[in-house]
This record gives C-alpha cells, sequence and structure tokens, in this order.
C-alpha cells in the first residue's frame, strides 16, 4: 500500500498520484458531491468555522487531528486500513484461497449491489438531518451533528472510490446515482426506506445514531470479513470513524433521559419545562430500534446464506478466529417463526440461512446493553421507571414477522389490539408535536436546551463551554 | 494458532485516550515472546461501550476485562499473557457486568 498523501487534491493512502484514470474520474466526481453537499447538506452553517475532527492516516493514535475547519473545506479523504498484501480468505466455501484485490466476474452483481446499498445510506443520513441545526440544543451538540455529517460525507467518498476504481463505466454510474437519488423524494428516493424517514427533532437524530448508526456498525463489520480485499480494508477504517458516531447517539438518549430523570427527581412534571417524558422517550427507542431492525434483511434468507458461502459477507468479528465452525455447516439455527394459526413456532433453519440473524443477535446485545445504562442513570436519580427494549418481533416491516402483528413483549396479537393500542407503543403525532415544540435553539457556549443534560466531557478534551461553533 | 484473544478498545474514548499507541506497546512487548502468535492474537476492537473507564482492554478465554489501562500497566498485562503472574486485579472490576458480558457472550458463540 502507498503512503498517505495529504497534499493531494483528494487525500488518500490509495495511491491516486499514480493512477491518473481515476484520479480524473473522482476529480471530476468532487465537485459534484461538493454541490451536492451546499445544497443538500446542512443547511445554512458552510460559512461557520467548526471544531472538527479529520481523518489524515490510517495509524493508530494520530489517525486525525481537531481544528476548525468550514464544512465544505473539510478534506474528505479515501482510506484504507493497513493489511497484509497476501490476505486469506478465511470463513465460506473458499477458505484458505487469495482474497481478491479485483472484482471476481462471478461476483460483480452481489459486490455492487452491497456497495451501492452501502453507499446510498451515507448521504442520506445527511440529507435526512439537514435542518437539525436550526433547533440545536447547545454548541457541542451542534458540533457533533457535523461531526458526524462530514464523516458520513467521507464515507460516501470511500463507497465511491470503490465502484469508481473496480466497476467500469457501471460504478461511474452508481456513484452519479448515489448524489440523484434523495432522502424523502416522490420520484427518486434512498433505497433503504429508514432512510427517507425525516429526522427533524434531535430526539429523533440521538435516536438514530444510537440505533440506525449501530446497524451500520454491525453492516460494515460484516463487509470489513469480506474477501474483496479493498472492501474490507475500507470498511475497517469507517469502522473507526463510526464508533464515535453510536457514541453520539447513546450518548444523547442517555442526556435526555437523565435530564427527564432529574426533573423527576423534583418533583416536576417533564411536560411543564419543555423536557421530554419518559413515555415518548419510548415510543421513540421502539420505532427506532424496530425500524434499525429490518434494515438487517430476512432473518432466513439465501442471499444470505450465498454472501457468506461466496466470501462476500463474514460474520461479526469473523477474522478473529472466535466462531466454532468458519464454513458454517452442520449446524442449525433456531429461529422463532410465527404461524397463521396464531402462534410462533421454533424452527431450525441451516446456519448458513441464519447469517443476518445471528448479526442480528450481537446487535441486540449491543442495544441491550445501552438501554441498561440509560436505566442505571435513573436508578441513581431514585427513578423507577425504566426503558425497555422492545422484542425483536415487533412492529416488524421485513423479515418471518412482517404482516405479523406482535406487542413490544413479543406476543402474537390479533389486528384489533393493535389497532388500540399502538398508539401507546408508537410514537403519535401530538407526540411528534411535543417533542418539536421542545427543540429549542441554545448557542452559548457551556449552556444547555432544559430537554438535555450536558455531556460528561467534550471531544478532544475541550471543556464543555468550549467554543466549538464560531458564527461570524 | 491459537485461540485466546486480546483485544483493545479503538473506540472514540479510548482512541482519544492514546488507545493506538497502546496496542502498538502491547502488540510489540508480546511479540517478544510470542512472535507468531501461538499464545495468543492481539487484535483492536471498535468499541467495548465502557466508554467512561476506557482504555479497556480484554482477555479471552480468560475473562479478564481491563478498564483505565495506561502504558505503565503493559509490563505487567503482557506478563499475565506470558504466564508468569495473576491478571493486574486492581485494572478489573471497573465497568458494568452487563457490558463485561456482551464481549463474552459473543466469544462464547456457539456457532
Amino acid at each position: 500500500m502507498s503512503n498517505v498523501d495529504l497534499e493531494a487534491k483528494i487525500p488518500n493512502n490509495v495511491g491516486l498520484r499514480d493512477n491518473k484514470r481515476l484520479t480524473m474520474a473522482l476529480e471530476k466526481w468532487q465537485p459534484k458531491f461538493l454541490e451536492w453537499w451546499q445544497n443538500i447538506g446542512p443547511s445554512d452553517f458552510n460559512q461557520h468555522d467548526i471544531y472538527l475532527r479529520t481523518a489524515i492516516g490510517v495509524g493508530q493514535g494520530g489517525w486525525a487531528h481537531f481544528d476548525y475547519v468550514k464544512m465544505p473545506d473539510y478534506r474528505w479523504g479515501i482510506f484504507l486500513a493497513e493489511g497484509p498484501s497476501d490476505r486469506k480468505i478465511h470463513f465460506g466455501d473458499n477458505i484458505g484461497e487469495t482474497c481478491w484485490q479485483d472484482v471476481p466476474g462471478e461476483h460483480r452483481n452481489r459486490l455492487r449491489r452491497l456497495i451501492v446499498t452501502q453507499g446510498d445510506t451515507e448521504p442520506a443520513s445527511v440529507e435526512q438531518q439537514r435542518m437539525l441545526g436550526h433547533c440545536c440544543p447547545s454548541l457541542y451538540d451542534l458540533r457533533s451533528l457535523f461531526q458526524v455529517n462530514v464523516e458520513e460525507g467521507r464515507h460516501l467518498w470511500a463507497m465511491v472510490y470503490l465502484l469508481q476504481t473496480h466497476f467500469g463505466a457501471d460504478g461511474r454510474d452508481e456513484a452519479e446515482a448515489l448524489l440523484e437519488r434523495h432522502s424523502g423524494d416522490e420520484d427518486n428516493p434512498r433505497i433503504l426506506e429508514a432512510f427517507n424517514y425525516p429526522v427533524d427533532n434531535w430526539l429523533d437524530f440521538f435516536c438514530f445514531t444510537a440505533f440506525m448508526d449501530r446497524d451500520g456498525k454491525y453492516q460494515l463489520a460484516s463487509l470489513a470479513e469480506s474477501s474483496f480485499d479493498p472492501l474490507a480494508r475500507t470498511t475497517q477504517f469507517m469502522l473507526a470513524e463510526e464508533a464515535y458516531h453510536l457514541q453520539t447517539g447513546e450518548n444523547g438518549v442517555g442526556r435526555i433521559i437523565k435530564r427527564t430523570g432529574e426533573l423527576m427527581a423534583e418533583g416536576k412534571d417533564p411536560k411543564t419545562v419543555g423536557a421530554i417524558p419518559l413515555e415518548i422517550i419510548q415510543r421513540y427507542v421502539n420505532f427506532w430500534f424496530t425500524g434499525s431492525m429490518d434494515l438487517f434483511g430476512g432473518e432466513d434468507s439465501t442471499n444470505a446464506a450465498e454472501a457468506f458461502a461466496t466470501g462476500l459477507k463474514g460474520r461479526y468479528r469473523e477474522s478473529d478466529g472466535i466462531y466454532k465452525d468458519p464454513k458454517a455447516l452442520n449446524i442449525g439455527y433456531k429461529l422463532e417463526v410465527p404461524t397463521d394459526d396464531g402462534k410462533v413456532e421454533t424452527k431450525e433453519i441451516p446456519l448458513r440461512r441464519a447469517m443476518n440473524s445471528v448479526l442480528q443477535d450481537a446487535y441486540i446485545a449491543d442495544c441491550t446493553r445501552i438501554v441498561s445504562r440509560w436505566n442505571r442513570e435513573l436508578k441513581k436519580l431514585g427513578i423507577d421507571q425504566v426503558i425497555k427494549l422492545p422484542n425483536r418481533k415487533f412492529n416488524r416491516n421485513q423479515g418471518v414477522c412482517a404482516g405479523y402483528k406482535f406487542n413490544p413483549e413479543g406476543e402474537i396479537i390479533d389486528e384489533a389490539t393493535w389497532t388500540k393500542m399502538h398508539t401507546t407503543w408508537l410514537p403519535t403525532a401530538a407526540d411528534r408535536e411535543y417533542v418539536t415544540s421542545c427543540m429549542v435553539k441554545v448557542t452559548e457556549p457551556g449552556k444547555f436546551a432544559n430537554y438535555i443534560a450536558p455531556p460528561q466531557k467534550g471531544p478532544n478534551d475541550q471543556p464543555i463551554d468550549f467554543e466549538y461553533v464560531q458564527f461570524h | 494458532m491459537t485461540n485466546r484473544l486480546c483485544y483493545v478498545c479503538e473506540g472514540g474514548d479510548c482512541t482519544e485516550r492514546g488507545s493506538g499507541d497502546l496496542f502498538d506497546k502491547l502488540r510489540d512487548l508480546v511479540k517478544e515472546f510470542d512472535p507468531g502468535e501461538e499464545r495468543i492474537k492481539i487484535r483492536r476492537y471498535p468499541c467495548f461501550g465502557a466508554c467512561e473507564q476506557g482504555i479497556n482492554v480484554t482477555l479471552y478465554p480468560d475473562r479478564v476485562f481491563y478498564s483505565e489501562v495506561t502504558e505503565a500497566d503493559l509490563a505487567e498485562i503482557a506478563s499475565h499473557i506470558k504466564g508468569e503472574g495473576e491478571p493486574v486485579a486492581r485494572l478489573t472490576g471497573k465497568c458494568e457486568p452487563d457490558v463485561e458480558q456482551i464481549i463474552w457472550d459473543m466469544l462464547d458463540s456457539p456457532y
């Protein structure tokens, strides 16, 4: 692998200087990206100086630096994690063979679809969140939003690099299309439905980064195992940045819950002081957790089995050698499946077909942890009420439970019960209206809107009252 | 190759506290007596979720979850990995049990 070139028009460690054709293609795409950013990226904050982290390399420790930057001047770069040039395939049917540096013809369509689908989510989330800056609860949070946005932009660059490098004219067309589809656009929407919901308040934003970005972590981690080496190394580096996004969400929802708990401990009704009741937060958690579960695809999936068998997608941390059988043969997975007579039966399916479900298992464990962490904060404040993670079968539109009704405890219910109860489980129009009413803009350093507690510390060891965004 | 694993967290908080350098130094220390990864594999891990107690380092199947690890602790950790001593007790028990459990559940995978 070549060294990091930070002086190039597009910072990179992929040897762009030695590849004129690719450089030209990417430099042709760059102004279109910047135009997209100006038109559909964060609204109205492009002239301000934001204290941002920028990736400058792939080595640990010094992989990023912090400084003020105007977002359009952000140095979006292309970085692949380091790795051996002779990496071997470590799962599926082709174990022991050398990983692919180019796309094998027989996997071209499937790989392209995987990369395009992943790539489509990156600009989609920026579009979904574009108006949020106007109701930021603090300068600290405004900066967090923009940090997430610019890094999602860099992840788009990462996917476009793969498309432009390995998929010829098709890849160039797909790279263009990534900027042409828009979140919520009736004629040309984003590929995955969850990326067409508006994210127009900060409870939605924090739930999005806590749950949807966490789904992204697991999807990226499965691609980081890929036998297609450039994809594996690209996604490995993306994961390092993604950790901050997940923290933003986990801590953000946690801070909203903490503030509500503080007010409840003082005997105040959160609704009388512009804070968000736990019942409403619960409904938002239900909505976003279940939406993110749908992103994993079907729990019983021949596509997933093929992706594993052919070495395109592995299990979470597959390369660490933690699984008993790297071929995932001769073992079953127990899956709960609803039946038409209103029951749920346990069915054993071949493990390869359950790969999406195996990834969901790891995701659910992670989500269970963050909910426990939020509840510990409530307990510390003397509040007995808790936030609960809904059952994996609740409110599903994809997979084996799609088309069936379940309550948040995972019990199958009839349509009439759903109709009567679903407004107690999922956000209502009144909830959304109330949450929107709480969204006051606070931009004085160190101050926070009344619905959210301050964080414990600032990024890069900066104080909470640091001027994270300088308005000029 | 061994199935014993050491993970060093490279989540946002741990990275800011210097987990990258710490990973390199621990790997170099262990390489001195285990150059071929016969005793343990040392790997980076995206985030354990014990961010407030970082830098976090885990050992499996030892089921040791170290928190607030600094460079000053690495020689003792390496010594334990080598088999010359007990786990470094002062670095354990600092994070919530359910946070620890997630990583053990994943590593105990029945598949």
